[in-house]
This record gives C-alpha cells, structure tokens and sequence, in this order.
C-alpha cells in the first residue's frame, strides 16, 4: 500500500492561499469538486490497481479536507509546513495566567451536573470556551502572518486546550440530553 | 475472444452497452432486489408477483435450499432447519450470538474458532452461507428478468454494522456470485432514493425504524454530491419492540398466562397484525383462539396503543437529538425520509414531525426505498449514467481503534469520519530484538476494550531485530468506501516492509472464503479452470483497456520516452499472455503491469485533480450565486 506519490501540501491540492485565514464556503467547493475526480465510485469499474489508487488519493483528500477545515488541526498543519515538529509544539507551556483560567473553566465543568440548571450552565460555559477560541484563533493568525512561528506555537498549545475542554463539555452536554 | 470497451470512469457508454445492475436490501425480515430499467427505478417481482422475499431458509431436504415464502411453509415441520433472521447472527460470535440463537431454538455447532455455525439436515452452515442462498435467489430473479448475467450489484447494510458484519456480507454476495459494486448503508440508500428527484440542495434525515434496530442519518445534499454527516441509532429498538409493547399488554390483561414459545410467537404475530391496523383504524381487535385456552377477544384502541409504544418512540429522539448534534448543523433539516414498515405507525410519524418542525417525506413505500435507493447507486457505478451525477460521501459509523496498555481503547479513527479514509499510527518494541508485535483491533465508542467490539488481531513481522524502543513501526489503517479495513505496516528507520496477517475475530479468513467458493457445486471441474481463465482474462483486459485509453490522452505529457518504453513492452506482453491458456500467467503479468503503470495512473489523478480546481471560472462563480 504505497501512498500517492504526491508533493505538494494541502493547500495546494486544494489551490488555496496558505494562510490561517480559509474560506470556508470554497474549501468545501473543492473539496467536493476533488472528490468528484478521485472518489473509488468513479473506479467502480476501472482496474483493480486504478481502484487501489482511488482509495488512496480520495483519502489523502477527505485528510487534506479535515486538516483545514478545523481551526486547531489547520493551525497545527502550518507550523508543521514551517518546520516547526510536533515534539516543538508539544514543548511549549501556556503561561500560568492562562493554565489558572483553565482549572477554572475544568472545575466549573465538573461541578455542572450538581448545578441547578446544569442544561443552562453548560450552554454558557460552551459559549464561554467559543468565545476565548476566536480571540486565540484571530491571535494565532497574526502571529503566524508576521512570522512569529514561536509564539504561534504556544498559541495553538492554548487553542489545544481549549479544543479538549470543549470536547468534553459537549459529552457532557450530551450524557445530559440523554438523561 | 471477448473484446471488453471499458469506458473511462465518468464517460458515458454508448446506449447499447447498457449494464445489468441491481440493488439488493438483504434485510432480517425480508429481502428485496430492484434495478433501474429506462431511468426508473423499480422492485423487481418473483413469478407470482411478490416484490418481497422472506429472509428464510429451510435446509431439510436434499433437493437443496428452499428460500422465501417456501421455507416459511416448512418451518412447523423443520424448525431447526429453517432459519430466520440470519441477519442477525452475520460476523458474530458465538458468545453474541448465542442469546439470539437459543430464542430461535437454532442448534449451533461447537467446533470451529468461535464462529456461528448452525447445525441442519443439510451439515453445518454459516451465517454467511445462509445468507448467500437468500442472495442467490434474489441474482436468479434479477438474471431472469433481466434476461442475462447481472454486471455489478450494490448490496446494503444497516448503518450501524460493523467491519466484520460488513465483511461478512460481502463475503454473503461474492458467494452467491455477484460482484458486489458498493455496500451501501441502509439510510444512506433512502436519502438517494428520494434524492434522486430533488437536484436541489438540503439537509435531508433519514429516519429508519426497522424490524431490530433504530437508525438515524443527516445527510447534506450540494452540487450533486450527498455527504453524510453523521449517523447514529439505537442496535436494541425497533418495530418489533412496539409488537412485544403490545403483547405485554395482553399478558397483563389476561392474567399473566405461561406461554409456550409457540404461542408467545402467535401473540406477536397477532399484535403485529394489530400494530398494522392501528396505523389505518381507530382501534383493532385482537383473537386469542389457540394462543389462550380460553380464547376471547381484546380490543385495543389506538389512544391506548399510542400510550404503550410512546416511551419507545421518545427513545427514538434521543439518537435524533445526538446525531444532530454530531452533523454540527447551525439550522434544521430540509427534508425527512421515512424508512421501514413502521414508520407507517401515525404516532410515529408525528412524533418525527414535531420533532424536526416539518412533515416527513412518504411518497416512496418505506419498505421498498433502501432498495430502490441501492439499485440507483449500482446504475450509477455500473456506468449507466453520464457523469455529472451523484456522488455518494458516507462516513464510517463507529470508531476504530486499537489496543493499548490496561486494555484501554485508542481511537485511530473517529466515528462519522468521510471514508475512504487512511490513518497511520507509530508503534515500537517492548525488548531487545524483538521481531514480532501483535495489534488488537476494536470498534466501537467505549474506554475499555472489554467494552468494544473485536475486531481482528494483527500480526507484525519481519521487524528489523534493534534494542527495544528504537523500532518505529508505522501501521496505516486504511478504510475503504465499503467501509471495510485493510492494514499495512513499515519499519520507518530500516524502511523495511513488515507484514500483516489478519485474523479476524469473527470472520471468515480469505482461504476459508475461496475454498467455500471452490466447494460451491455451482460449476463443475472443467467449468472451473476455465471460469478462472475468463476471470484473469476479464481483469487483464481491463487493465489494458484502462491503460490504453489513458495513454492516449495523457501519455506524452506525463511519461518520459524510458517509462513509455517499459509500460508498453510490458502491455504487449500481457496482450501475448492473453491470447494463451495459462490464467497464473496472465494473472502474474497483470500484477506486474499495474504496480508499473501505479505512478501514471497517480500522475494522471494528480492532473485531473489540478484541472477539476484550477482557477474557478466565472459561470462557475454564476452558478454558485445562483444556488
């Protein structure tokens, strides 16, 4: 199962400006658009090595297609594309102002279901997490446009931790609708 | 010689090129096979006229098996050697199934490595043996009415299979001789069905109440794509759990009587035939003659009905809720798709509608859509239809995942992902020298593996001996349109191949697959060397067909004179191949050629890509405006 001999980068593919900013609306145009091309239904009687390749390159798409379309793994792919490793990224410590706020939001999380109106709460606190994510994602992009790729990465370790917590929230809020 | 004219994928064959292809709904009740003649698409009836054939099986006598209503007939007399709900036992344990099997009174055989295997008149039988005699007699109907060999098929399955129980039914069709085009999840099929009408754009949910399980999908359809983006359900609520409601409640007004399983199973026949009547009638009578001593009548009004099956129902909007949620909507949905028999149920129905704030879609017969749905997908990868069609994007419903330390689960792909998909996950050694390494594979949504489904186990070997840690393995877990999964591992520091078996964990192994394939009496000897020769002449044909027509339109400009030279040498070669008797030898040269010609075909893929997106035309920008 050798990968699609393929060099150029997800934005690329896609023939996208490389920048945090994506167009949301287009990406999801060419997307459709690739998979029209690549998809194995295409191959539904081609041969069985045409069919292999299909799947491959139709996977490597819906891959590019994710990695853009959310904000995290989109940010995380162009530190990567500037040369900055995961292990780098995984280095970088939030200042504790930031971490303090954290534990804060994790508390207030899992006290939620003891809540009188946990349904409620939690609708805030989701709203809450959203609102931070925008101002980390409008900071990262500045930050990465300037080429301040250091301080890019300690950003997108904060927009990690906001991406978990807001995971959680929605499980919670989840188990909650199915109580 | 047969001299095959391969379209190239999206172009349109000429009319009289025009291929056999069915969608077949392999249910657990009932089954059904539908095709699209003259651009409609229809449910193909048996001789008497019947569009629906009972997923039964009698194996009582030598005369080989007796499918449908027939074996329905024989059932009294052979029970354990009728089998019903087959379905339900597909690409199972004998642990899960054991449960299911003992309510069936089936009698299963204990050899074998955990696998299902019932015992009848006829020998022990498979799960998917049974299945591929229903499936066999629905290709036979197909190949009758449509006066010849059936080119492709699309087979479907409920949302909410697993790998293995897809596999198994893959395995059900290539067994019964069809060429399984697709399988298609059950919901998704609906949404095509109706979809097909509509070139609109939306938000369609298909909302799939059937015999045994709940299925629910959010589908977007746009520029003829149709994603799916979620899907969801419950495995243990269907229609037959408004039947049991019913039942109880004539248990409770009659005293609690012990039932014999015989009787129990004319009660819920009878409060099925009620349930069907409430759906038209304000109230239903129900005989109890032969099921009480007894006997007498109860009369069940539809309010009461409705009051007993509503809890079931709310059930229902709990999965509605979640896979919403999951779709990340922002607004509702545009269009409701019912499907299966109980969604006739009127509570149902407005229940859905209060639910998503419109009424549901129900032109179409809920039991008839899945299939009709399947048939439009097989016209569709047949090559039936110009291109500019629908393309179908479904995800994969549960998650995959892979064992770690403390029998926890890790998720190497998350449920609702796009298929095909293509994930790679790093492993090292534990010791020095370590050659081997085993990998657990699971699905489902839970923490512990205890919890999730068993999947295969992965051997690894070949790995470079190094001091423990330094090894890195990277497994890729690819996902296919099927959405079935293939495994491949690579030694990263070496770069060495290491290789894979798979042992599935309630599958049937490739060899145990092509043996049962040999062992069909189908075709005799001679029938079958010769069958085998067609075959890798059919594939070798296609290869070179494929080939030549992409080097006609992209061969100067994406091969050097040196790469031209090897395909071409190599084509000559399997075109002399083909011409002789020695299928082994036609089959190895076609391996050679396509792993040569593997970087064109990426090349030519890499280009069509580029061309699809280069700079976006104005009347394309019109369009958009337009929509």
């Amino acid at each position: 199962m050798s990968l699609p001999e393929f060099q150029r980068n997800y934005f690329e593919l896609f023939d996208l400006p490389k920048s945090f900013a994506v167009d949301q609306v287009e990406l999801g145009r060419r997307y459709r658009k690739a998979q029209r091309e690549t998809h194995p239904d295409r191959f539904a009687r081609a041969s069985a090595h045409e069919q292999r390749l299909a799947v491959q390159y139709s996977a490597l798409i819906n891959e590019a297609y994710v990695t853009l379309r959310q904000p995290v793994s989109r940010a995380l792919y162009l530190l990567e594309l500037a040369g900055i490793s995961r292990e780098d990224i995984d280095r970088q410590h939030p200042d504790s102002g930031f971490l303090m706020i954290q534990i804060e939001l994790r508390e207030k999380l899992e006290s939620m279901q003891e809540q009188p109106e946990p349904a409620l709460m939690l609708e805030q606190l989701l709203a809450e997490i959203g609102e931070d994510m925008i101002e980390l994602q409008a900071e990262f992009a500045q930050q990465y446009a300037a080429g301040e790729l250091a301080v890019g990465a300690a950003t997108c370790v904060k927009m990690q931790y906001l991406d978990k917590l807001l995971l959680e929230a929605e499980q919670m809020e989840a188990s909650l609708l199915e109580k | 010689m047969v001299l095959l004219n391969i379209a190239e994928p999206g172009q349109s064959p000429l009319p009289h090129q025009v291929k056999r292809s069915v969608g077949i709904d392999l249910g657990t009740t009932n089954s059904l096979v539908a095709t699209v003649q003259g651009g409609r698409p229809n449910v193909l009836p048996d001789s008497q006229g019947g569009c629906v054939l009972p997923s039964v099986v009698n194996y009582s006598g030598d005369h080989g098996p007796v499918v449908g209503s027939a074996a329905i007939d024989l059932a009294v007399r052979y029970p354990a050697d009728t089998l019903m709900s087959v379905k339900r036992f597909m690409g199972r344990g004998k642990a899960d199934a054991a449960a299911d099997a003992t309510r069936a009174r089936y009698r299963l055989s204990d050899s074998d490595q955990g696998l299902v295997r019932f015992l009848t008149s006829a020998g022990e039988l498979s799960p998917v043996e049974v299945s591929a005699d229903i499936l066999r007699s629905l290709r036979d109907r197909a190949e009758t009415a449509l006066g010849g060999d059936i080119d492709g098929a699309v087979v479907t399955v409920p949302a909410y299979f697993d790998e293995a129980q897809r596999q198994a039914t893959k395995d059900a069709a290539t067994l019964a001789g069809l060429k399984v085009l697709r399988l298609l999840n059950e919901p998704t099929a609906a949404a095509l069905a109706y979809g097909l009408d509509s070139s609109e754009q939306g938000v369609i949910a298909v909302y799939d109440l059937g015999g045994g399980t709940f299925d629910i999908s959010i589908l977007r359809l746009h520029q003829g794509v149709f994603e799916v983006l979620s899907t969801g359900g419950d495995a243990a609520l269907g229609g037959d759990d408004l039947d049991a409601a019913v039942a109880n409640w004539v248990l409770q007004k009659t005293g609690e009587p012990d039932l014999a399983p015989g009787e129990y199973r004319q009660l819920q026949a009878l409060a099925r035939e009620a349930k069907e009547q409430l759906s038209t009638q304000s109230s239903a009578d129900l005989d109890l003659a032969g099921i009480l001593p007894e006997g007498g009548v109860l009369s069940l009004s539809r309010n009461l009905f409705e009051e007993l099956i509503q809890p079931l129902i709310k059930r229902t909007l709990l999965a509605c809720r979640r896979c919403l949620r999951d779709a990340g909507l922002g607004a509702g949905v545009d269009n409701i798709v019912m499907v299966g028999g109980s969604t006739r149920v009127p509570l149902v129905r407005a229940t859905v509608a209060s639910f998503f704030g419109r009424e549901p879609l129900i032109d179409i017969d809920p039991d008839q859509v899945v299939a009709i749905g399947a048939a439009i997908q097989a016209d569709i990868l047949v090559g039936n239809r110009p291109q500019g069609d629908l393309l179908l994007l479904d995800v994969i419903p549960l998650s995959l995942g892979i064992e770690t330390m403390g029998g926890l689960a890790e998720k190497v792909i998350p449920r609702n992902t796009t298929i095909p998909v293509s994930r790679a996950q790093e492993f090292t050694t534990a010791r020095d020298g370590q050659t081997a390494l085993s990998v657990h594979i699971v699905q489902g949504e839970r923490e512990m593996v205890a919890d999730c489904r068993s999947l295969a186990h992965f051997e690894l070997r070949g790995i470079p001996s190094m001091v423990a840690g330094a090894a890195r393995i990277r497994v890729t877990f690819q996902v296919d349109a099927d959405g079935l999964l293939e495994v491949a591992a690579r030694e990263e520091i070496t770069g060495s191949e290491t290789s894979v078996t798979v042992k599935p964990s309630f599958g049937l192994t490739d060899e145990q697959i092509t043996g049962m394939l040999q062992a069909s009496f189908e075709y005799a000897e001679e029938d079958k060397v010769a069958r085998q020769l067609a075959e890798c002449r059919l594939s070798g044909w296609q290869l070179l067909e494929g080939l030549k027509s992409a080097l006609l339109a992209d061969g100067d400009v994406l091969l050097d004179a040196n790469e031209r030279q090897v395909i071409d040498a190599q084509m000559t070669a399997l075109e002399s191949l083909i011409e002789g008797e020695d299928a082994e030898g036609i089959r190895v040269q076609t391996e050679i050629l396509g792993r040569l010609s593997e970087a064109f075909a990426t090349r030519r893929m890499d280009k069509s890509v580029r061309e699809a997106l280069a700079g976006v035309s104005l009347d394309e920008l019109d369009d958009e405006a337009a929509e």
